[in-house]
């Protein structure tokens, strides 16, 4: 993974990072026209929209993973968690959804700190750990406080309603979506080029130099692990309003490990690689590797085919998947010099 | 007081399953400096070898067993030379990462080769026997004196054999290790099928009371991750001690004060216990140097 730190994230993509993110915004917001127009099969849509959700998640995994080098293995825990309290607070409370959005990724952050406070203290991987067991717990309670919770047999929630009065449908539910997404996008993008986005990429380089240039290594990584925490949880409330179903056998470490294959894959430390590897991940096995002849049949095939890719990718292409196409380029560029 | 005597052999056991799988988790990560978080996947695995082959040739459940070693000691081996030793150079983090890869290949592997319905693998032997009225089964009696055994035997040749030496010659120092002529590729090679037994034969032992699942031994891997962090990840035998304490605590929370959040409980004692002996109970402090 520190193969080619000298490219800071601003550089790797030429031109203004934002607008990019707004015009791919845009044209995601094309594919509910080409459903209507009946290009596009209506199911496609929800999965569009999952991908979309994930890929906001993993953007907040990638500051962790990326810019602290810490592991969170509680991802699932706290989108979960996001779920459940969406569901709640808007179906058996009647909250405006604004508020409840507001509360429903408050509470898993405040979960998420006082976990990190424990376990940040010490080694890195002891918030992997400390995650995992709380990631554990949430579930327990998801199968557990079932009158809150529905138990095993889960909890639905309707499409938002904003501002109370304007209720939106699936279409409208998949633009908000992509609102959120190209939203998150832009906040990450400006909180790895501010100041504490430079401390942590310091930290990343080595811990000691930044100890020394006066940076608080553990109140970084709290920070950093706060908003992976958050984005999960907001992961979790759009998951809940758009599929509008939540039960405990969701949130399993299997997902938190999706997540993770979603950065892994798609590129560590960028914005772009981290929707491409959502795509990759989550996308692929749904659109591609089910409608194939006999492997499509195999249960089990997509978790091989993300385990098998991780692995691959951390041997031999650090970088991510999102480097292929300049790679690649660069590769032909000098073949060409050296043929002339 | 009989009730005493019970939850003392319940932990016992239970605390042996913990212990076979956490020693296996700490001699991967002295060895190859990283926290194997595919442990108890690959118990599992191979659980699922053991009682294919006991389903499909009728032999006796301890035969399997050994068998069952085996085959995890083949996958450890195989794992190693396939993916660990090419990832040497490879940061810790990613390293890390690399074991929950596995996690997602043998979780993906178990039910397209034996299918997704549990499986049930016999107790080795039957019927119980009564101390001062607390009941014991004969099953169980074998699987702590197993375990202790096994443990026995690995502390001993840790401390006593060249195998021993030249393991703690490679966690304490790969690089020096190597210099001194120590195999250490071997060693890393060895711990990793050593690791994968130990943990198969702990998801055997807990096999009977649960059934062989694709979920049977997440809480069992979780209880020895965190018999890790509980016991230090400098010592060998820290892990085991923390495994007992967690096994004892688990039997008495969920007879005392609940069943059903009697692990949820346990958990956040162990947090908290890391807030005031952040290194663990027999840990000692890292000293960074630069």
């Amino acid at each position: 993974m520190e193969k080619r730190q000298k490219q800071p994230i601003a550089k790797m993509k030429k031109g203004n990072p934002i607008r990019n993110y707004i015009l791919f915004g845009i044209v995601l917001l094309l594919l509910p026209i080409l459903v209507e127009m009946g290009i596009v099969q209506y199911s496609h849509i929800t999965i569009f929209a999952s991908i979309l959700i994930y890929a906001i998640v993993s953007l907040g995994l990638n500051l962790l993973v990326g810019y602290s080098g810490l592991v969170s293995l509680g991802t699932a825990g706290f989108m979960g968690l996001g779920t459940y309290l969406a569901a709640y607070f808007t179906a058996d409370l009647k909250l405006p959804f604004e508020i409840s959005l507001i509360i429903s990724v408050a509470i898993p952050m405040i979960i998420g700190v006082i976990t990190g406070l424990i376990s940040l203290r010490i080694e890195g991987y002891y918030l992997a750990i400390a995650t995992l067991a709380i990631s554990e717990i949430l579930r327990k309670v998801f199968v557990e406080l079932d009158f809150v919770t529905n138990g095993f047999s889960g909890k639905s929630a309707n499409y938002p309603k904003l501002l109370g009065f304007f209720q939106l449908d699936r279409n409208l539910t998949y633009v908000l979506v992509v609102i959120f997404l190209v939203l998150i996008m832009i906040i990450t993008h400006n909180f790895v080029n501010s100041y504490t986005g430079r401390a942590l990429s310091t930290m990343r380089g080595s811990e000691a130099a930044a100890q020394a240039m006066g940076i608080n290594i553990y109140r970084y990584r709290l920070l950093a692990f706060a908003v992976a925490v958050g984005f999960a949880a907001l992961g979790g409330v759009l998951y809940m309003h758009f599929i509008k179903y939540t039960y405990p056998n969701t949130w399993t470490l299997a997902f938190s490990l999706n997540i993770l294959a979603v950065i892994i894959i798609g590129g560590v430390r960028s914005i772009p690689g981290t929707i491409v590897g959502s795509f990759i991940v989550f996308g692929v096995p749904d659109l591609i590797l089910k409608k194939l002849p006999v492997i499509g049949q195999i249960d089990g095939m997509a978790y091989i085919f993300n385990g098998v890719l991780i692995i691959v990718i951390i041997l031999f292409y650090p970088m991510g998947l999102v480097h292929l196409w300049s790679d690649v380029k660069r590769k032909l560029m000098t073949k060409k010099r050296k043929g002339e | 007081m009989s009730i005493l005597i019970q939850i003392l052999l319940n932990s016992l056991e239970t605390g042996g399953i913990y212990a076979l799988a956490a020693l296996g988790i700490i001699l991967i990560f002295r060895t190859s400096n990283t926290t194997n978080y595919a442990q108890g996947t690959i118990s599992m695995f191979n659980a699922f070898v053991a009682t294919f082959i006991l389903i499909n040739t009728g032999l006796p459940a301890w035969l399997v067993a050994i068998f069952g070693a085996i085959s995890a000691f083949v996958v450890g081996v195989l794992v190693d030379r396939i993916v660990i030793s090419k990832a040497i150079k490879v940061n810790p983090v990613a390293k890390q990462i690399i074991t929950l890869g596995l996690i997602m290949i043998f979780l993906g592997a178990a039910p397209m080769i034996f299918g997704t319905d549990p499986l049930q693998f016999p107790r080795f032997v039957y019927g119980s026997h009564k101390i001062a009225e607390a009941t014991i089964s004969y099953n169980a009696i074998v699987n702590i004196i197993v375990g202790i055994v096994i443990m026995l035997v690995l502390f001993y040749l840790l401390q006593k054999s060249k195998w021993g030496l030249s393991v703690r010659a490679t966690a304490s120092n790969d690089i020096v290790a190597r210099m001194m002529g120590i195999p250490t590729p071997l060693i890393t090679m060895g711990s990793w099928a050593i690791a994968a037994a130990l943990g198969t034969l702990s998801a055997l032992m807990l096999a009977p009371t649960t059934s062989v699942n694709l979920t049977m031994m997440d809480g069992v891997q979780l209880l020895a991750l965190l018999s890790c962090v509980l016991g230090g990840f400098q010592t060998f035998y820290g892990p085991v001690i923390a495994a007992y304490i967690i096994g004892m605590a688990s039997n008495l929370i969920s007879f005392y004060i609940s069943s059903i959040w009697s692990d949820s409980i346990l958990y956040l004692l162990i947090l908290a216990v890391i807030l005031f002996k952040p290194n663990g109970l027999f840990g000692k402090k890292i000293v960074k140097k630069v």
